[in-house]
């Protein structure tokens, strides 16, 4: 076994723990959203710091890995995409604790089971699960066209998305005086759109990777 | 542990003890005749010639018979051992050419003297009529050190790196240019040092120069290259076996084997100056 | 001739045999002028053989033959008419070990000119000079050129023989392995110095150092079995190359 396959092995082994622990993170926060969990939110919470760790854990062995073996060709987009992923994936990891966040201040808040369908707030969620699975299997896995399959859930959250201010507005017309709760609520939506864009970065950077084509800002 | 390094002592001391014996047994030869020698030499044993039946008298015939002949051989061998050298080592691809002359090098290198020394007296003596004569013997021994210079020459140019040739070649240079500013001017210390231990060997033969140009007794020196001369080792051979006094002469011919000693010891001090000149030279200014 | 104009070296179907041994198969190849290019590839994949084509050093070797042709300017290099010593005149060397003469500092870069039969002692002075500058070399030595060339370190001595190359104005300057022997601020030196002299020079190197071709060449070419498996920009090389077999080599992964 080569010195650098090796090293590329080990970086790999970190990235897929991370990986693990980022989905089950996203995971709960869902859960936590959708029934106003605060156990389930500080759960979340509690294991930000880990996300933190490893983030700076695999940007360190991408350092030294690049100071000491003198990547090139795929060792080199490898890294230099892994790098970029790796701060994409922490800041899915930060989502998903600003979500937990959200539920603990907000404890219960008075909203409808109906406005909770209406916003497809589950939907929205299973997407972007959707989409980090598939940036995992795409990495794993080398292949472009399950990463390129990204792209297209990253269009339906931006839909819902974009279908959840005129359902809040509505709602704020009804009940002014939840209006407070209604920008609050939006915020969590808001960060669950960010982790799609995050995805989609994520399966750019794989497609660079893999292929070594620069598909950013080219309106894919 | 312990019994390693006893071992390694042993050994060492055995080593030790056979290279001063070497040593030793050259010393003992040197004292020896150096001390028998030394008795006889002085200003008139260098300038005069023998006299009373080579009882008496000095050497000088002698030893201006061994320089002529020693510069004779090489003039003879030196342009043509250097020249064939050069042949060889730059110029022949290795073909069977190459190789018969090699072998046949080694081959003479390795003949008897005394054979050179009838071939010399069949070829220069008779057939070519120069009779017992310096140029007979310096030929005789020039042909007798060819090998030696032949091969001196080939493994000195054959040390230089190629790399040498080729940054030559790559410049635009000839071949010719090559060997004659680059090669040659390299090799030159170690053909030269070659040449010169050469040289000592031939004062000191006697075989090559017994039927081809050596006189028993000559009173004066040659007046041509075509005269008869006297020279030193065959001087000694005379003297000891075949004088009209051995007793008388022994004296003188320790005194001769001094002379002999002498003159080739300075022939290798010279050879060993040369080479650390040229060397220097070699390496700072050319 | 077939040559693009603005190519300063082609090759075209070249086939390069010693013996019964197919070194080079069917090479082709463009270099354009005022470029560093670096053959890359495995020891005895023929990048040195297809660099030593260039100077015609190969013609030394007994039983090589070529088949193809190689441009030079525009002018085929092995069509029986050309003169060798004209050749290598036009297209200088760099070897792998610096192997300055044991002459001096002077008279090593003197010789090019020398054995070219230019005799005019001002002429030779000038042209030391600026060979020596142009080499990067003149500041440290311009008092000491009655000195031996032995005296200089590897470093120095391996600038002094490219200033002897670049002494007899050639057009193109084949270097092979020419930073193999030094240290690394000597390699460093070296390395801009090729930078340097590609405003004036076609440059093609052979390395066997993954990163000095990364840094100082234009264009690679990966060399293996005697096959040019791939030649293209350095940068697409060295970050996306199209061949399995080049992608190997360059990350180490070979064999």
């Amino acid at each position: 076994m080569k010195q650098t396959e090796e090293e590329i092995i080990h970086i790999k082994q970190a990235v897929a723990e991370m990986w693990q622990l980022v989905e089950s993170q996203i995971h709960k926060s869902h859960q936590a959203l959708l029934k106003y969990d605060t156990m389930v939110a500080h759960e979340v919470q509690s294991r930000e710091k880990s996300v933190d760790s490893y983030e700076l854990y695999i940007d360190r062995a991408c350092e030294n890995f690049i100071a000491l073996f003198n990547p090139v060709a795929i060792d080199l987009r490898f890294v230099l995409s892994l790098m970029k992923i790796n701060n994409n994936v922490e800041r899915l990891g930060d989502f998903a604790d600003g979500i937990a966040h959200y539920v603990i201040t907000r404890q219960q808040p008075p909203f409808s089971d109906e406005l909770l369908k209406a916003l497809k707030l589950e939907q929205m969620f299973r997407e972007v699960e959707t989409m980090f699975a598939l940036c995992k299997r795409a990495l794993t896995t080398e292949d472009t066209a399950v990463a390129a399959e990204v792209f297209g859930h990253d269009h339906l959250v931006d839909e819902i998305h974009a279908n959840a201010i005129p359902v809040l507005a509505a709602y704020c017309r009804e009940h002014p005086e939840y209006t407070e709760e209604c920008f609050a609520l939006f915020g969590a939506i808001r960060r669950i759109e960010r982790m799609g864009d995050r995805c989609n970065n994520i399966a750019e950077d794989i497609i660079f990777y893999v292929d070594a084509k620069e598909i950013r800002h080219t309106g894919k | 542990m312990k019994k390693k390094q006893v071992s390694q002592n042993i050994a060492f001391w055995i080593f030790r003890l056979f290279s001063l014996m070497v040593v030793g047994i050259l010393f003992w030869i040197l004292g020896f005749i150096i001390s028998k020698g030394i008795q006889v030499i002085d200003w008139d044993f260098l300038t005069q010639a023998p006299t009373d039946g080579m009882t008496g008298g000095g050497i000088f015939p002698a030893i201006m018979g061994t320089l002529y002949l020693t510069v004779g051989s090489i003039i003879v061998a030196f342009p043509i051992g250097v020249l064939s050298g050069i042949y060889i080592n730059e110029y022949a691809t290795n073909n069977w050419f190459v190789k018969l002359i090699r072998i046949m090098t080694t081959n003479l290198s390795s003949v008897p003297s005394i054979v050179f020394g009838l071939f010399g007296m069949a070829l220069f003596v008779n057939t070519m009529g120069f009779g017992d004569s310096i140029i007979a013997g310096s030929l005789t021994l020039g042909l007798l050190t060819l090998p030696v210079v032949i091969r001196v020459t080939e493994e000195a140019l054959h040390a230089i790196d190629d790399s040498f040739r080729t940054a030559s070649y790559a410049l635009g240079a000839t071949k010719l240019q090559t060997i004659r500013k680059v090669i040659l001017p390299m090799a030159l210390p170690n053909i030269m040092t070659g040449l010169i231990l050469s040289i000592g060997r031939v004062s000191g033969e006697t075989a090559p120069i017994l039927f081809t140009a050596v006189a028993y007794f000559l009173p004066k020196l040659p007046d041509s290259i075509f005269d008869q001369v006297m020279a030193l080792p065959y001087h000694l051979y005379v003297i000891s076996t075949s004088g009209t006094d051995l007793a008388a002469s022994r004296p003188i011919a320790y005194g001769t084997a001094l002379v002999l000693i002498a003159i080739i010891l300075v022939i290798n001090i010279i050879a060993t100056l040369l080479r650390n000149y040229f060397g220097k030279k070699v390496k700072t200014n050319f | 001739m077939t040559t693009p104009s603005n190519m300063c070296i082609t090759s075209r179907n070249v086939n390069f045999y010693y013996g019964n041994f197919h070194a080079l198969k069917n090479i082709d190849m463009d270099i354009a002028p005022n470029t560093v290019t670096a053959l890359i590839g495995p020891s005895g994949c023929g990048k040195s053989t297809y660099l030593r084509l260039f100077n015609r050093m190969n013609d030394l070797i007994d039983g090589a033959r070529l088949t193809g042709e190689i441009l030079i300017n525009g002018r085929n290099i092995y069509d029986a008419r050309i003169d060798v010593d004209e050749l290598r005149k036009n297209v200088g060397m760099v070897f792998q070990k610096p192997n300055p003469f044991p002459k001096s500092i002077f008279e090593n870069v003197a010789y090019g000119l020398r054995v070219n039969g230019v005799k005019d002692k001002k002429t030779i002075e000038q042209r030391v000079e600026e060979s020596l500058k142009g080499a990067a070399l003149w500041d440290e030595v311009k008092d000491k050129l009655k000195k031996s060339a032995f005296e200089l370190s590897g470093g120095q001595q391996q600038r002094l023989c490219i200033a002897r190359a670049l002494a007899i104005s050639p057009s193109v300057l084949l270097m092979d392995e020419p930073a193999s022997a030094l240290d690394p601020i000597s390699t460093l030196k070296v390395e801009e110095l090729i930078y340097e002299l590609k405003k004036d020079y076609t440059i093609v190197i052979v390395t066997h150092n993954m990163q000095q071709a990364g840094r100082i060449s234009d264009k690679t070419a990966f060399f293996y079995l005697g096959e040019l498996v791939e030649y293209d920009d350095t940068k697409k090389m060295f970050l996306n190359p199209a061949k399995p077999a080049t992608q190997n080599y360059i990350t180490g992964r070979f064999g």
